[in-house]
């Protein structure tokens, strides 16, 4: 029981970056923008957090201004691609690469220096063997299911969503009706960007409290391959991510529990979120509405006056 | 008050095509200049130790023809997968893992010697690229997963199998306690083509490999398919190239040159498996690809372009204490510039007063 628990504890932290990164990605999507730079945008959304949290002490100042970081760092992806309308795949990459270079520079200076922890939201419930589960993390653990509520009801129920849908499915159509295909899209791409920042900002605030360069590991890019897998709807995201989370921190119980699975080399742990990613795209892609949900104009530029 | 708009040209512009990259070099180093001035360093003297110095000192010469020996190889193989709209990004995986296959003949020839055991190896490591590159190709041509983030999930993976097989089965016997392998026979290290320097064969392999893949995509049926295939897929189609075959054919030629670069790469500057392998040549690859315009020739004078901020970001590492990542971000606004830029290939920029816009809107 006390190891279920903290399996389920270990689980949720480390889903929760990935989480929240994928929502902001789920959302661009869904206005036809593919965005690969979101490895990228989190390297200085955790760079960002790690500064600020390192000479404040705040961390909720810290979360914010990852946001920042994120979201400036996406509006050069968006100027590039909805502005001059260059191609996504290789803009994302670019953002990737940049954002890589940028954090390892700006945190050069920081390596090796502790930071806090951010503490549970409710310490006392936090304390309780049981309650834990549900009460024991700290803010952006309830920030990430919050926005899964959030961003469904925003897609199903609102105007604002029903654009942004509309936007992503047919641009030329709700470019006809008078929405501006161009700002919609900016709105979805700062939004990702602020999403990718907060999830880069949790890794030194909420799992590992220091600076390491290339902090995230990946799991940028495993965030985009977690919003295919979810076909686009943010519910489904919620239990890929706790999926992933599970692969993630599998080694430590089965380090922790002995017997067979103790033997397995831990590098072949650490390569099983990306071998589990490609399992989960083959698996998503054997269903038979696997792609359908795709917003019909992914990753398409749009140039109006053509 | 005068405007401006947006024209599209009726052919893309060829003028715009070779300046645009150009343009964006040189807007680098303004950039680059008032970025890192801004930051607090010397931007001028940075900008001058990177792209400069490594061109004025003779000594830096042979720096810069081994760090563009694999950029061009590996970009020249992405080029050609990018003309045919086959994302793959996970050469950095099929240059490791063509590396390690490269690894494991000379292990296995350990102490041995004989001309045959180079050659070997580059297949060894060409196959495993191909190999690696396929299960992307097989995906994609089977269940349309996406290739992008197939190939690079394998290039994390790819990172793993190093650590374990030089901590594990190839550790170094006399490598006291270090996770390496042992170094290399004399027989499985590139010979050095020019006595005195650290030129190894990789370099003239390079230069080859690229004149072949221009050759072959601009004066032959396989190259046109692959152009026709990115540029007009449905004509293609309707042409009778199946996209299935290109697809594989684009990844086997990536992959397989990414390899043999991880060969020449380990077998050269390396001779030995160590963790500290993967130097991101298959991430930086992908912006030579894209500044050489995913033409072979260009990629040559792109390799060597990211070559100089490579052995220049040393340069004012120990001159101007630079750190050693600020080499990525003028790379990464290289590639951003260079984006920026096409837009100018495709349309024009048109000078409008503002009556004339109304009238055309």
């Amino acid at each position: 029981m006390d190891l279920t628990i903290a399996i389920l504890v270990t689980v949720v932290g480390a889903s929760t970056p990935i989480l929240i990164a994928a929502l902001g990605e789920l959302v661009v999507e869904r206005s036809g923008v593919l965005n690969l730079g979101v490895e990228g945008m989190m390297l200085l959304g955790a760079i960002a957090g790690f500064v600020v949290q390192f000479h404040t002490g705040n961390h909720y100042l810290a979360l914010i201004c990852g946001a920042a970081a994120g979201m400036a760092a996406s509006l050069i992806f968006g100027f590039l691609t909805l502005s001059l309308s260059a191609n996504q795949t290789a803009t994302g990459l670019a953002l990737t690469i940049f954002g890589t270079g940028f954090s390892a520079l700006a945190g050069a200076s920081y390596s090796a220096r502790p930071v806090t922890l951010m503490s549970p939201i409710f310490p006392e419930l936090a304390a309780h063997p049981v309650l834990r589960v549900i009460f024991g993390y700290s803010f952006p653990a309830y920030f990430a299911i919050f926005m899964v509520f959030a961003i469904w009801f925003f897609l199903k129920r609102t105007r604002a969503g029903l654009i942004l849908r509309a936007v992503g499915e047919n641009d030329l159509s709700a470019h006809s009706i008078g929405y501006s295909v161009i700002k919609v899209r900016y709105f979805a791409v700062m939004f990702g960007g602020a999403m990718a920042g907060i999830a880069g900002a949790c890794f030194p605030l909420t799992l590992t409290p220091q600076w390491a360069e290339g902090m995230t590991a990946g799991r940028g890019w495993i965030a985009v391959a977690l919003v295919v897998f979810a076909s686009w709807r943010p519910f489904r995201l919620l239990g890929g991510a706790y999926l992933f989370g599970l692969v993630m921190t599998m080694e430590l119980y089965a380090k922790a529990g002995g017997g067979p699975l103790s033997a397995i080399p831990s590098e072949l742990w650490a390569a099983l979120p990306y071998i589990a990613t490609i399992a989960v795209l083959v698996l998503i892609s054997l269903r038979r509405d696997a792609s359908t949900n795709a917003p019909a104009c992914l990753g398409k530029p749009f140039m109006p006056s053509n | 008050m005068m405007r401006y708009r947006l024209e599209k040209r009726p052919e893309p512009s060829k003028l715009m095509l070779y300046g645009t990259p150009v343009a964006a070099v040189v807007l680098t180093m303004i950039l680059g200049c008032l970025l890192f001035s801004a930051i607090g360093y010397n931007g001028l003297r940075a900008v001058q130790e990177i792209f400069l110095t490594p061109l004025t000192n003779p000594y830096k010469w042979q720096d810069l023809g081994i760090k563009a020996a694999p950029l061009i190889i590996i970009g020249t193989g992405l080029s050609v997968a990018y003309r045919a709209n086959v994302w793959n990004i996970g050469a950095e995986g099929q240059y490791i893992i063509g590396a390690l296959a490269a690894t494991g003949v000379a292990l296995m020839t350990w102490g041995m010697s004989g001309w045959w055991i180079l050659p070997l190896m580059a297949i060894a490591g060409m196959a495993a690229g191909m190999a690696y590159a396929s299960v992307p190709a097989f995906l994609k041509t089977r269940l349309n997963v996406n290739e992008i983030l197939t190939s690079l999930m394998l290039t994390y993976a790819s990172v793993q199998l190093i650590y374990y097989l030089i901590r594990g089965p190839w550790k170094d016997p006399m490598g006291i306690g270090f996770p390496q392998s042992r170094l290399f026979s004399e027989a499985a290290r590139l010979p050095n083509i020019i006595p005195g320097t650290i030129v190894h064969l990789g370099v003239p392999i390079a230069v080859i490999v690229a004149l072949i893949a221009w050759f072959v995509m601009s004066k032959t049926v396989f190259g046109y398919r692959m152009r026709v295939v990115g540029a007009a897929p449905h004509a293609a189609r309707y042409g009778g190239f199946s996209e299935t075959k290109t697809i594989w054919l684009a990844m086997l030629v990536s992959g397989g040159l990414a390899g043999l670069a991880g060969m020449l790469e380990v077998a050269g500057p390396f001779q030995r498996m160590v963790p500290g392998f993967p130097t991101n040549y298959g991430f930086t690859a992908i912006i030579v690809a894209f500044l050489g315009r995913l033409n072979p020739l260009g990629v040559i004078v792109a390799g060597v372009v990211l070559a100089i901020t490579f052995v220049g970001g040393q340069v004012a590492q120990t001159t101007i204490g630079l750190p050693d990542e600020a080499t990525g971000i003028f790379q990464a606004m290289m590639l951003f510039l260079l984006l920026a830029g096409d837009i100018l290939v495709r349309y024009r920029i048109r000078r409008v007063s503002p009556e004339a816009s109304v009238g055309a809107a």
